[in-house]
């Protein structure tokens, strides 16, 4: 049975990548894949040896107006719901920031003087992780807005993999919702502050309104929960584990060497959240 | 009036923190929250509401089951796999209307959804704050950071108020874009690190492409001070200007579980005081020299 785990947060720097590629790690005998979903800021293959880097382009599609055949009557503008086409009288104006490329104003247009065309918008890139499996990771192009189709490329790689890791984007808007969906169990790393109770609180509301499974992890463990787990028992989700807070794990994570070593008992800490997830799901 | 607004691509590099204590330290300023997806800067703000404020990102689909004669046409015509077997997943709808427009039998409609709500707020010393909360599982949220900031910024000139700090949203995609928007001055909030310095280096790739000015803040130095010289020297290179560095401080997360800012401990605003002086200098342009040079 496959198992795709998504690593979810809500909060920025909680711990996400550490949490994903030092699982990705520690399950090297399972062969996993790894999705770096957080294409704004992809950082896994920071983090992991990758080799053999393949490049993949991400597009999506933008209207173009033909002006031989453009009556300039206006439905284009009329029907697109995010105000991404203006007519004037002779010209049509193109917004792609605004475009969420639904396909409207081409398939609507009586004149059928609008196509489509490719617009590149980031990449997806695949690698091998030197004896611990594959990663796939989304890189969105600066300047661009839409996250989601980025996203949805590299998840498409995900074919046939046995076991997945899905490190997600912060949030627990458009981009994390299309990162976690679909997953058998969302892993969320919170840390013990009141900005990562608050965010952790929106990040379970996300999970249930998708229907996903979720656990918890404390990242920077002091003694000192913060109220985290009254809201967890509030959710009935339940706490897998606990990372305690090291300057040297800091400082190891920092220059992008292996957390593990850093952090002999991390190894553990991991095996046993992986373990409840198995257990779980059976 | 001048608008200042702290990102660093990377999250949990300490934004609230700084834009709570250069809040703090401004004389006269109004304060915006743009994370409308993780709104972190009441906490330390504790603002008292004034005014309360819906927020509809767009529509979503419904089908009337009655009308509906199966022809799979919205189906069809779909590009985010919203509707399977007649059902909407509200989830994946956008709200482009697209189903509804080209169904033959008028079936389906587009309704407008409640995704949010953003507030207008008072905080000590009688100042104004806006900021918002967008829904789990809602889009759109550059939508919302635009309304937040059209309020902030119309509230700025109605009360002659010359400054506005923003707290700014992680990444560097749509959110990121629509809190851009007028932006004077960019505190980049670097953390010592390999992500830090590769996100720090996106996200002013896209202040340049946007001719923004930018200032550097380097928060918890002391945790990677190799990295925090990469960083120092990384700004250097690119002649971005350099306002300071804070170490780590176990105070930001006191503060932040008391309501306080950073820069309420005595301190700790002794040292933020020259940075956010610095970056005063800097997004007003008075002086030159304002800022440390290498």
């Amino acid at each position: 049975m496959s198992l795709t785990i998504s690593v979810a947060s809500g909060k920025g720097g909680t711990g996400k990548t550490l949490v994903a590629t030092a699982l990705t790690r520690i399950l090297a005998d399972q062969c996993p894949l790894i999705i770096d979903t957080d294409v704004e800021e992809p950082n896994a293959a920071l983090f992991l040896p990758v080799s053999n880097l393949q490049v993949e382009p991400v597009h999506r599609l933008l209207p173009v107006i033909d002006d031989d055949m453009c009556t300039y009557c206006g439905i284009c503008a009329e029907v697109c719901e995010f105000g991404a086409l203006t007519v004037l009288p002779q010209q049509v104006l193109v917004f792609p920031e605004l475009c969420h490329s639904c396909g409207a104003c081409a398939g609507l247009c009586p004149e059928r003087a609008i196509s489509e065309e490719n617009s590149l918008i980031g990449q997806v890139e695949t690698g091998s992780i030197n004896g611990m499996g594959q990663l796939v990771a989304g890189r969105l192009n600066i300047g661009e807005s839409l996250s989601p189709p980025v996203i949805k490329a590299a998840k498409k790689k995900q074919a046939g993999a046995d076991l997945t890791i899905i490190d997600c984007p912060p949030g627990t808007t458009c981009p994390m919702i299309e990162a976690v969906r679909d997953s058998d169990y969302c892993l969320l790393v919170t840390e013990p502050t009141p900005f990562g109770k608050h965010d952790l609180a929106l990040a379970l509301e996300a999970c249930k309104l998708l229907g996903v499974e979720a656990g918890i992890i404390i990242n920077r463990w002091q003694g000192e929960d913060n109220g985290i787990i009254d809201l967890a028992e509030r959710f009935g989700t339940p706490i897998l584990g606990y990372i305690p807070f090291s300057f040297e794990l800091a400082k190891a994570y920092a220059q992008g060497q292996d957390p593990l070593k850093a952090m002999p008992e991390l190894g553990g800490v991991l095996e046993r959240v992986f373990r409840q997830i198995k257990e779980s799901r059976s | 009036m001048k608008e200042i607004l702290l990102l660093s691509g990377k999250g949990g590099t300490g934004k609230t923190s700084l834009t709570a204590s250069f809040v703090s330290l401004a004389e006269s300023c109004l304060v915006a929250d743009y994370d409308v997806d993780a709104t972190n800067l009441p906490i330390l703000l504790r603002p008292s509401p004034v005014s309360e404020h819906e927020y509809s990102s767009g529509k979503k689909a419904v089908i009337d089951q009655e009308k509906c004669t199966h022809c799979g046409l919205c189906e069809m015509v779909c590009r985010f796999e919203a509707i399977t077997d007649e059902q909407v997943d509200n989830l994946a709808c956008e709200g482009c209307a697209y189903c509804s427009r080209i169904c033959p039998v008028e079936a389906i409609d587009t309704l407008p959804q409640p995704s949010g709500r953003w507030f207008e707020g008072k905080i000590h010393p009688d100042r104004t704050f806006f900021y918002a909360e967008l829904r789990p599982g809602e889009e759109n949220s550059g939508k919302l950071v635009a309304e937040v900031k059209n309020a902030a910024r119309l509230s700025c000139q109605q009360q002659n108020i010359p400054l506005l700090i923003a707290d700014g949203p992680p990444g560097i995609g749509c959110p990121v874009n629509s809190a851009l928007v007028g932006v004077d001055l960019v505190v980049l909030v670097g953390e010592p690190s390999i992500s830090g310095l590769r996100d720090l280096q996106r996200i002013h790739q896209l202040l340049k492409m946007r001719e923004i000015k930018s200032i550097l803040v380097i928060n918890k130095y002391d945790l990677q001070s190799d990295w925090a010289g990469a960083m120092e020297k990384w700004a250097q290179q690119t002649q971005v200007d350099y306002a300071g560095k804070i170490p780590y401080d176990p105070l930001f997360i006191k503060a932040a579980r008391e309501g306080k800012t950073p820069a309420d401990y005595p301190d700790l605003r002794a040292l933020i005081a020259p940075i956010w002086q610095r970056i005063l200098e800097k997004a007003i342009g008075a002086t030159g020299d304002g800022c440390l040079s290498f």
